[in-house]
């Protein structure tokens, strides 16, 4: 696939991915590795911030302080 | 090596060409468990993300058909039985009071907080969602197979309901990869139904 012009916003790059995985799926390799990465990080993330002694009354504590859950 | 697209459609089901990741398991767990309940359909970021889109996420919006209390207790049981928790409580009546209004609950494994799934309880109260959930189409990664919306509505939805910059970015991405499938008469007709619902 050729450029018809340089990429500029987000949303072109976006499109550039979009038709290169519609083309060949090959592609998909380099998603999948972006996905487990951000899942792992989030996931190590959340465990430092709610250490596992009192995990969900923790959470539940910062999720009401944050208003996501009701008092 | 052989250069395979992206995706197929065999018998109307659009088959991706890819291995699964571990989000997919995640979200397939959850299913397994709520398909024997109720009827479901995955919307939003997932829809995008099963699809190729480039992005992470946190939580995975499930529709479901809304359930009395007494069917919502079983599936409730089921969901803590195979290693779920709720954000929202441990027992039936602290989760309940957010179900009985129509407002969203999230489970997530045990001692975990991310990814989570956003459980949305949908009737005909909720016009646009309602028939999302009811006109859907279904996709499958290997071995999974789930339901989304229909394509042309997601699209839409993205850009005329939410509209938020990661929003359309998902959209544009969905509008690409299945440019050869997608339909001018559907766009059309979901395009009134969503500007419906923005009117709400």
């Amino acid at each position: 696939m050729k450029l018809k012009q340089i990429p500029k916003t987000d949303l072109d790059y976006v499109e550039i991915y979009a038709r290169k995985l519609k083309e060949n799926s090959k592609f998909f390799k380099q998603q999948k590795k972006l996905i487990e990465s951000q899942l792992k990080s989030s996931s190590q993330l959340a465990k430092q911030k709610f250490p596992k002694e009192n995990f969900k009354i923790t959470m539940r504590n910062h999720l009401k302080k944050i208003g996501v859950l009701k008092a | 090596m052989e250069q395979k697209e992206g995706y197929f459609v065999e018998n109307n089901t659009i088959v991706i060409n890819r291995e699964l990741t571990e989000l997919d398991l995640f979200v397939r767990d959850f299913l397994d468990i709520l398909k024997k309940h109720s009827d479901y359909l995955v919307v939003s970021g997932f829809v995008s993300i099963s699809t190729g889109r480039a992005r992470g996420t946190e939580d995975i919006d499930v529709l479901v058909q809304k359930l009395d209390k007494e069917k919502f207790n079983e599936l409730f049981k089921d969901i803590l039985k195979n290693n779920w928790w709720c954000y929202q409580g441990d027992t039936l009546e602290e989760v309940w009071r957010y179900i009985e209004k129509g407002e969203s609950v999230r489970f997530a494994k045990q001692e975990e907080m991310f990814p989570n799934i956003e459980f949305i309880t949908v009737d005909k109260t909720k016009p646009a969602k309602y028939f999302e959930l009811t006109h859907p189409q279904k996709i499958r990664v290997k071995d999974f197979e789930f339901k989304i919306p229909p394509l042309e509505f997601e699209i839409l939805y993205k850009e005329i309901i939410l509209a938020g910059k990661k929003d359309l970015a998902d959209a544009r991405h969905l509008r690409i990869f299945f440019l050869d499938i997608l339909k001018e008469e559907r766009f059309k007709e979901y395009k009134l139904i969503i500007i419906k619902e923005k009117e709400r």
